[in-house]
């Protein structure tokens, strides 16, 4: 079969999965099918309701990229500091991490060729 | 036909090398002709890539020695090692040709539109064409000094396109940077050449593998090698330049130029594998790389959940899942001495590895597509900026969806399929490795899902709302890469049996390298 994926352990086999997923689709679409059908387009029922406040416009109401995550990144404040720390923007301090990585490297492969 | 197939290898670093001396010209009578002789060109280059990719799957190694009387002829008489210029394409190069074919030529419709309005596009397209010619002349070398030239002409033609768009002041702090990097990534390859020609007056991989006694300037020239490869791969602690560069030019080249990191990390594998094999380290080598591989989807992925800017977003995201090339085929290298470890799971490693850069050759560019459609009609890359875009960039919002869904590894999509290969195997090498893929995946995952709902969900923002789905050829060119998607999504082990394994095997066979051109193994 040109789609089971021996994977050495177990196979993978999307089309498997794909029907899977399928069978699903239609289980939900069949249990929505039987919900709320007092539903009426273009009326009051599909305005955004905010506890009866003014909702606000747009571009004040999308959560922009800079909101998202907020968390994660107070948690992780002092690895972003280390992480970012190299990423000057300088190029010098490219190549000098360039020389500096080859030159461990080096070391690292003619110690190793000592030992061996 | 067998003519033409005798001489694909070299009429696909000759095609586009020729077109791209012809556009200047033809540009100056019609805007269309131009436009039309480099789709034909790179579509019928794609042609022979596939053409040859069946001839190699039914007769093995493609050798072509430029100015011999045959073109198997590698030794001229009276010498007794290849002197001449060789083409060897095996199932790795052949791999990496039909990967750059259909990315060329999908970056190539994508500029169609996405260029229109600048100035200077007989030269962008000269650039192109010999960014072309220098990928293809990197993956089917086996010269290195040739090697060192394709990489100089790739890296000259990609800084040049970078700073392409002259009226942006990053676009040329971004090609500076790449010409600097790049011109100090040529450099140590030069002199790691020099230090292997001094020794055994030979340029060819397969003669020079042959001989190769691993001495102590061969260790230097190593380090060199890889550590220059690396960089210009974009492997962490190396990666700084690579959002810097990869983020300023236009979208259509930096999908490009994710498959010139494939290509410098192609050329890693060469030196490791083939050059070095038997004779080398292996596993601190291999080791080198797998942390190396780490750090760089770590860091990829956690500098990328932090950007704002959606190119500079998904190039360090190009800078993770490389990660996951790197410790996959770092895993197989460092096993590469027992042939019982490669047989139960280096192989297998080695092919997630291997495989992974398919996935990611299709479902990078066509994020980075998808990013220069958003650039494209809003006029920004700040992802604060935008929001709402799925309400009139529909096609787009899917088709992002499709590349997400495929770079986090959701199943069933084809990034699954590379990345279960990858955990099983290196599991076994050692669980840390796979723990740390799953994380990296989860926080891909969750970064593509911030930049999904920053850029296209939320309610239609007044400032766009004249934006407009992007034309017809940027649609093409990404359905393209996403149709690339469908299908390994659908028949992964058809994909694995005929491309993948081959690729794996060719690089685990030094052997094999070295007879297609000596006729004899060390």
């Amino acid at each position: 079969m040109t789609s089971i994926l021996e994977s050495g352990y177990a196979f993978w086999n999307p089309i498997i999965w794909i029907i899977a997923f399928v069978v699903v689709m239609v289980v939900v679409y069949f249990f929505r099918r039987r919900g709320q059908k007092t539903y009426k387009k273009d009326t009051a029922q599909t305005q955004i309701f905010l506890c009866g406040e003014e909702v606000p416009e747009a571009g004040q109401r999308h959560i922009r990229v800079g909101n998202i995550y907020w968390g994660f990144f107070e948690t992780l404040k002092e690895y972003y500091n280390q992480v970012l720390r190299p990423h000057t923007g300088i190029i010098n301090d490219y190549v000098l991490w360039f020389v500096a990585v080859t030159a461990v490297s080096a070391i690292i492969l003619l110690i190793a060729g000592l030992a061996k | 036909m067998d003519t033409l197939i005798t001489h694909s290898s070299i009429l696909i670093i000759a095609i586009p090398l020729v077109t791209a001396f012809l556009i200047p010209l033809v540009g100056m009578t019609s805007k269309k002709a131009r436009n039309a002789l480099v789709i034909v060109s790179l579509a019928f280059v794609a042609f022979l890539v596939f053409a040859l990719a069946k001839d190699i799957a039914i007769n093995g190694i493609h050798i072509y020695t430029l100015g011999a009387t045959s073109p198997d002829l590698t030794t001229p008489t009276g010498f007794m090692v290849p002197v001449r210029i060789i083409l060897e394409v095996d199932g790795m190069s052949i791999l990496m040709g039909i990967i750059w074919s259909i990315v060329s030529l999908a970056a190539a419709i994508f500029s169609l539109s996405h260029i229109a309005s600048e100035t200077g596009q007989n030269r962008f397209y000269t650039l192109l064409l010999l960014m072309v010619t220098g990928g293809f002349g990197m993956m089917f070398t086996s010269d290195l000094f040739n090697l060192f030239v394709f990489l100089e002409i790739a890296s000259i033609s990609g800084a040049a396109l970078i700073a392409f768009r002259t009226k942006f002041a990053d676009t040329q702090e971004g090609g500076f940077k790449y010409i600097v990097v790049s011109a100090i990534a040529s450099l140590m390859v030069l002199f790691a050449i020099g230090l292997l020609y001094a020794q055994y007056n030979l340029l060819n991989i397969g003669a020079l593998a042959q001989v190769i006694q691993y001495t102590t300037p061969d260790k230097i020239a190593l380090a060199l090698l890889l550590i220059a490869f690396t960089m210009k791969a974009g492997m962490v602690p190396l990666h700084l330049w690579f959002p810097d560069a990869y983020s300023v030019a236009p979208a259509s080249i930096t999908g490009m130029l994710v498959i010139t990191s494939h290509a410098c990390m192609y050329a890693a594998f060469r030196v490791c594998f083939t050059l070095y094999g038997g004779m080398l380290d292996a596993p601190v080598v291999g080791w080198i790389l797998i942390v190396f591989g780490l750090l760089s989807m770590f860091v990829g992925v956690t500098m990328a959940v932090f950007q704002k800017d959606v190119m500079r977003f998904m190039s360090y995201h190009a800078i993770s899942q490389l990660g996951y090339m790197w410790v996959g085929v770092g895993v197989g290298l460092a096993v590469l001495g027992n042939p019982e470890l490669v047989a139960t799971y280096g192989r297998d490693a080695i092919s997630g590895g291997v495989f992974h850069i398919l996935n990611h050759a299709m479902y990078k560019p066509l994020l980075f597509f998808t990013g220069g459609a958003l650039f494209h009609r809003t006029g920004t890359r700040d992802l604060t900026k935008m929001g709402g875009l799925a309400h009139k960039m529909k096609w787009t919002t899917i088709l992002y969806i499709i590349g997400t869904l495929s770079i986090a590894g959701i199943p069933p999509l084809n990034g699954f399929s590379s990345k279960i290969l990858i955990y099983e195997s290196v599991y076994q090498f050692h669980p840390i490795l796979t723990i740390t893929g799953i994380i990296v995946s989860i926080l891909t995952l969750a970064s593509f899902t911030k930049a999904f709902h920053s850029a296209f969900m939320g309610a239609e923002l007044p400032e766009y709302k004249e934006v407009k789905e992007v034309p017809r050829s940027m649609i093409i060119a990404m359905v393209i890469l996403a149709a690339g998607i469908v299908f390994i999504t659908l028949f992964p082990s058809l994909i694995v049996n005929w491309t993948i394994h081959p690729a794996a095997d060719a690089l685990i066979d030094q052997g094999a390298y070295i007879t297609a051109v000596t006729g004899a193994v060390p």
